[in-house]
Formats: C-alpha cells, structure tokens, sequence
C-alpha cells in the first residue's frame, strides 16, 4: 500500500502514529472523517505487524475502529450497505438468491463430474468431510476451473464428501473485517448447526478467508476446519509429477500465510508435485480488506504494481486463495490454484 | 504524519498544517510558497528511518513536505561517474536501475530499503561499511534545495550557485558548500535533486571472520589494529553486550568482519575463526534482528542511538562502557544490548572526519518510567560522553552536543532565510519540545 501511495499513513510506522490522531478526532470533524477512511484504505494482510518493531497489534486495533468508525459515522460507509443487507436476507456478498448457491457451478459441471448432484448436503446426509465453498467460488464463473479440479480431486481420490450448497450461509468474513462482529455471528450459528447435523469431521475450503472464520470464529467441535492445501498435502504422501510445460510462481496468500500460518503445506505439494516455481514477494495482492470496495482503484494500483514488479507476464502464477485469484485475472495474468495441477498430475498418470 | 525511528513519537496534529507529497520542484516550490505566506514553517520529510527526531518538525505551526513521491532517476552518467536522482529515491532503488550497468551507488545504511537519499544527505547517514566507502557526504557531487524564501541554491564542494546572483554571492562568501548541506538535518531548505557518486560493481573475494575478545578493551584494541592496519572491511559488526534472552550462541563483546581473502589482518589478544559465507549471513541477519527481539521480561527500548570511539578512546572502551551503563542504571534503566558498526566513519561539526566504533545502545525502561524522564536520561548521557571525550554519533545526535556545527548552520540560516525546521534552534538545544515528545 505504501509503495503504490506514497504516503506515509499507509506505511507501518505511518498506522502507528495514525492512534494518536485517533485522541484527537472527537474535535476536528475532518481529520475525523480522514482517519475513517484510511482505516478502510488497508487490506488487512498483517504485513505491518510482521514489518514493525513496534509489537502493537495493528490488525485488531484496525479491526476495532472500523467497528467504531462505521458506528460513529455510517453515512461514510452507504457503499457497504448493499453488502450488509445481501448478508442478512441472502447470506452471501452478492444479493443472490441463497438456493443459487448450489445452481450455477452444478449446471456448469454435473456433466463432467457424474453425481455431484448427490454430494450436495441436504437434511439427512451425511460425510466425513464438508466442503464449504464460500461466495466468490459459489457464484463466481471465474472459479470454475478452480472447483472443477476441487471436486475431480475429491471424486479421484474417492473421498467421503458434501457441498453445503444452498445450505451454506456466507462465513461472515466480510461482516468480521468491517468490525461487525454481531451480524457475523448469526452467519455463523446456522453453518455450525449444519456441519453438526452431516457429522462432518472435517470442513474443507479453499478461502483462507473464510477458513480464518471457520476455524477460528466458529468454535467448531470435534470438526477440523482445513485449507484444502491442508486437506490434500495430509492425505497424499505421493503424487504423479505434473507435467510442466509453464513457468510457475507462487503467491502466497496473505490471509493464508500471516494470518493463518499455513505455509507448509501448499509448498509441499507443489515439492511433491515436482514442480519448478519462482516464490513471489510475500506481499499482499490488493484483495483483501474489503479494498475492492473501498477503494477500488487502490487496489488496482496495487495488483498491477505487483506484477510490474515481479516480471510474471509469461508464468502462471500459482496461488490458493479465489480472491487472490479474483486479482490476478484482472489484471491479465495465467493463475491457476494448487488443486488445479494435483487434479492435472492425478489424471495424467504421470511419473 | 512524521513518523520516524526516533523515541520522539509524541505530536500535537494540531499544529500540522499542511501535508504535501510533490511530484516536482515546482509543486514543493509552491508548497514551501504557502508556508512562507501562511507563517508556517517547513519540516522535510524523507523515508522516516531516521533517529534525531528531527523530521517530526518539533511542536512548531508547520507543513510537512515529503520527498516520498518524488523518487526517480533522473539522469545516469556512466562516464562522468554519476547519477541525478530526486530526494525520495531509496538507496535500494537507485541501485535497482544501476546494477544492470555494472555500477553501484556504495551508501548502504540497513535501512536501505526506506531510507531516501535526501533523508541521508540531511543525516548524512551511511552504512556498517562507511570505513571503506564513506558517509553520505563522500558520495555526492552537488545537492539543489529550495530555500524558505523559494529560491533555488545547488551547491557543490566549491560552493553555491543560484539564480539570485546576490544571494549566491552572499553564501559564498560564507565559504558554504556541501559539507554544510551534509547533516544539516532539514534546516537549510528542502532537498530537490542530489547528484550520487556512482562506482563500478568490486569483484573482490572476501572472507568471513568471527573474533572474539576477552574483555572490552581487548576489544577496543582490536578495533584500533584493525584501522592501523587500514584493513578494506567490507562489513563490519561489534557487538558488545547482549542480554542473555536474545544473544544465541553469541558471547559478546565480538566483532563479525568481512574483508578481503588476500589480505593478512593480525589480531593480538582475540580468538580469531574463519566462517563460512552462510554463518556470516546468519550472522548478518542476527545483528540486524537484534533492536527487533525483545527481552522475556519487560519492554526493550532504543534510548540512545550511536556514540562514537576513535583514536585512543578505544583503549578506555570498557570504562567508557561501565560509566554510561552507571548512568542508565542512575536513572533505572537497565542496559540491554550494545551493538554498532566497526570500524566506523563519521565527520564531526567542524567537517573534520572522525574513525572508530559507532555504537547503538539499547536498554529495558521500566514500567511507569515517563517520557520526560527518559529525555533526562539522554540528557545526562550526552553530559557523560562528552566528560568522557566520547562523540555523540553526530548523525543522530548532534543538535544536543555539536554546538559547532549548529553555529555554522545558524550562520547560513542568517543568509538564506530561517523557518526550516526552527524548532532545533529553541534555547538549550529544544530540550522542551523534545522532551514532551518521549
């Protein structure tokens, strides 16, 4: 954020000086509504608490005056109130009707994947494992490769699964980084309610976002909330070498790495894979935060920075994250999930 | 806006008036304009690494002008032997474009990545390898500022040229040249363009070396045969003191040297082991963690930043270490680690250069100790260092000792106009204003 502003309040040490302004806009109605929307002006990667000496907790002070600043002045918020109320009649970010859920994705892949109708959760089913898609990888045609590969892979490797589908209600991700810690509640009751009653023991997901919701907000019992790096790397000890023909380099996503320290796993399986891939800074994609509606040519500024920077015109750019994935595309790059090239080395045979 | 490194954190926002990032001279000129019609006074603003505090602009009714957008690389003469480059360019940047050429720009302070080069100018910052490659000074040709008033001054070692001839012929007459400019911290006027030395890229072969010493003037010794035997260290590290939560498998008082392979430097005294490139890098990567790492119990903070040892100072290092630690101790501090560069080379107020050990100290405060009361405790150490003919790292702290220096520069200021930075000129050295702001 720093490097594409240039400002100092973007920059770690800039955030730390920004709380002392924060004693002083009770008096000065414009540096008040400043220092509002520089909190919404970050994407929450957690890269300032890993840069800065200080030891302060940025990310939940951030996270505690957005809450106030949408409390003391929700008329500099109207642009999230679509948002807010999609997730209370919906659930989900897109105001979508919630049966759609399970609607588009299956019309796309029910042909290629033979009984996925089946592994859609409904009252009375049961599996081991529950696979939570979120709202990006439910509506979003962008992800379809994406999914495809995700359930050939649980087919393949012949896994005990279902889809939440109409009955997964949006993890409260987006509610929980606008400080709305309430609305992100009710979400989340009904997802537990619902795992509890398919007696999964695992819930997989791709979204390191709402795995950070699911595993750490919640309070599941006796069922493990995993990435599906997580999931995969776990359950194969060996896979087929891909069969690279591209450049490969990871991003590795920020919510993914700094805020759940899963770093481990989708390193391994791309080792297992035997791929040759470049390690892209770690630095966040412009996605995150909420930037993509508060700011969105921010986040623009940042995607294409990054890939200014990196030298990634000719390379897929590996990552495991859809709103990492939402990024790259927009700004032209080859991306392709992790769980792509395991389904490509699985079906291939390969070595 | 004005964060820096230093312990100055405190500010009244209030009294910011104005915050420009200009693209341009001209758009900093017409900020510095504002200032000057409004009353303000003007504080420049580079990458914030800094640890004199001077960039928070004091308590003063100021704007703030920052150098963090004007960042490019104007012009690269790889015949005349350097590049033109705006203020807000990093060290780390400048090279970016220089390495394909197979040249350098050989300032390197560690905070290389943030640190912008008119930040160093008015520090006159330089790096861990300033004994072989020099401070900001020895690494620049001429620097263009725009003074309060708005005119523009480039100045170079022989002196100054403008497009107000009077002026110009005024500050000549002071004999102003660029060592005023040089760690003149903000005061003379703000940084448009600095033309960088740039050099080819050494190919020399180096070898890491761990040398370990019994006790501190073992030590100060061996820095001292060091520099009698004009060793070309490429990096140097002297670590005097760590406390036991963070120092490893270290056992201070230390020195990690790089230096030529062919070069045949003899210690007397000390425990000298060859290590290999990965353990200096281990060992690179550990002293530069060491302000970040905290002790289990209490909080650590960096009190003071930087005193030198040169010429036969050296020798009386460990009774200069015990009086300033008997100072913070004085004032319940508890000395935490010693860590700094060595050899060094830094230039005292008069210009003179001075060679030695530049030493960061850092120490645990207390719970409830108050702002005020560290101030005092800087206070009492820099009244220490200089009973002790120890110099106050001049880059960071010469405007609580460096009376010759804040004379010359107030000298100038009589000529070009003041309201750059004033607060540094308050009665006994801004002791106030600085000492509300811990």
């Amino acid at each position: 954020m720093f490097d594409v502003t240039g400002e100092e309040q973007y920059s770690p040490r800039g955030k730390i000086y920004l709380l002392q302004v924060m004693d002083q806009i009770e008096e000065d109605k414009e540096l008040a509504k400043d220092f509002r929307r520089t909190l919404f002006q970050c994407t929450l990667c957690g890269k300032c608490d890993e840069t800065c000496e200080s030891g302060v907790d940025l990310l939940m002070i951030w996270h505690q005056q957005r809450a106030k600043a949408i409390d003391t002045a929700p008329e500099d918020f109207a642009y999230l109130d679509p948002l807010k109320e999609a997730l209370a009649n919906v659930k989900n970010i897109y105001g979508l009707a919630a049966e759609d859920r399970a609607i588009y994705w299956l019309d796309e892949l029910e042909d290629e994947i033979p009984g996925l109708e089946d592994r859609v959760y409904e009252k009375g089913k049961t599996a081991d494992n529950m696979v939570f898609l979120g709202c990006l990888m439910s509506f979003r045609g962008s992800q379809m490769d994406v999914l495809k590969s995700l359930f050939q892979t649980l087919e393949k490797l012949e896994v005990d699964y279902l889809v939440m589908g109409s009955e997964e209600n949006c993890c409260g991700h987006p509610l929980y980084l606008t400080g709305n810690e309430t609305g992100a509640e009710e979400l989340r009751e009904h997802n537990k309610k619902v795992m509890k009653d398919a007696q999964a023991k695992n819930v997989i997901t791709c979204c390191p976002g709402c795995l950070i919701q699911l595993r750490n907000h919640h309070n599941l019992e006796g069922i493990e909330a995993l990435h599906h790096t997580e999931f995969f790397d776990r359950l194969l000890e060996t896979i087929p070498k891909y069969d690279q023909k591209e450049p490969l380099a990871y991003h590795d996503p920020c919510e993914l790495h700094r805020i759940l320290e899963i770093t481990k796993e989708p390193r391994s399986l791309l080792d297992k894979l035997g791929v040759e891939y470049k390690e892209m800074e770690l630095s966040c994609c412009g996605g995150g935060g909420l930037l993509r509606m508060s700011d969105p040519n921010l986040s623009d500024k940042i995607i294409e920075l990054r890939k200014a920077r990196e030298g990634i015109q000719n390379t897929t750019v590996l990552t495991a994250c859809p709103s990492c994935r939402e990024q790259l595309l927009s700004t032209n790059l080859n991306t392709k999930d992790i769980v792509e090239l395991l389904f490509d080395a699985l079906e291939g045979g390969g070595e | 806006m004005g964060a820096n490194a230093s312990m100055y954190q405190k500010l009244d926002f209030k009294k910011i008036k104005g915050v420009y990032y200009p693209k341009t001279e001209e758009e900093a000129q017409a900020a510095i304009k504002q200032a000057r019609e409004k009353g303000f006074d003007v504080t420049p603003k580079g990458g914030g690494s800094g640890l004199s505090g001077a960039c928070t602009g004091g308590n003063q009714k100021r704007f703030f002008i920052s150098s963090l957008q004007m960042k490019e690389i104007l012009a690269i003469s790889m015949a005349g032997g350097y590049a033109d480059v705006q203020p807000g360019a990093t060290p780390d940047e400048v090279n970016a474009k220089l390495d394909p050429l197979g040249m350098r720009f050989w300032v390197a302070p560690s905070s290389r990545d943030v640190a912008t080069v008119g930040g160093l100018v008015s520090t006159d910052g330089g790096g861990n390898d300033t004994w072989i490659n020099g401070t900001m000074r020895d690494n620049m040709l001429s620097v263009n500022i725009l003074t309060y008033e708005g005119h523009h001054l480039n100045v170079d070692k022989n002196g100054v040229k403008s497009s107000n001839a009077e002026l110009a012929s005024e500050l000549n007459k002071k004999g102003m040249n660029l060592d005023d400019i040089s760690g003149s911290h903000g005061t003379l006027g703000f940084i448009t363009e600095i033309r960088v030395i740039i050099k080819p890229i050494r190919k020399t072969k180096t070898i890491g070396a761990l040398i370990q010493f019994e006790d501190y003037d073992a030590m100060g010794a061996g820095i001292l045969q060091t520099i009698d035997q004009e060793c070309p260290v490429e990096y140097g590290e002297a670590i005097v003191m760590a406390h036991e939560d963070v120092r490893e498998d270290l056992s201070p008082p230390l020195l990690i040297l790089e230096f030529p392979k062919d070069f045949e430097l003899v210690f007397c005294n000390a425990k000298v082991r060859e290590i290999s490139r990965k353990e200096l890098i281990r060992l690179q990567e550990m002293r530069i963690n060491l302000p970040k790492r905290n002790p289990n119990v209490g909080t650590q903070i960096g009190l003071f930043e930087g005193y030198g040892l040169h010429g036969d100072n050296l020798e009386n290092m460990g009774n200069t270490i015990s009086e300033i630690d008997a100072v913070l101790i004085e004032h319940n501090l508890i000395p935490f680690e010693k860590y700094g560069h060595a050899p060094s080379k830094w230039y005292l107020g008069d210009n003179s250069p001075a060679y030695g050990l530049v030493m960061h100290s850092r120490e645990i405060r207390p719970e409830g100790k108050t702002g005020n009361e560290l101030y005092r405790a800087v206070e009492d150490i820099v009244k220490k260092c200089e009973e002790l003919n120890v110099t106050p790292k001049p880059e960071h702290k010469w405007l609580y000792s460096d009376e010759v220096k804040k004379a010359r520069i107030q000298e100038l200021r009589a000529v070009i106009g003041g309201s750059f930075n004033s607060f540094m000129f308050e009665p006994d050295c801004a002791s106030e204003t600085l000492s509300s702001m811990v």
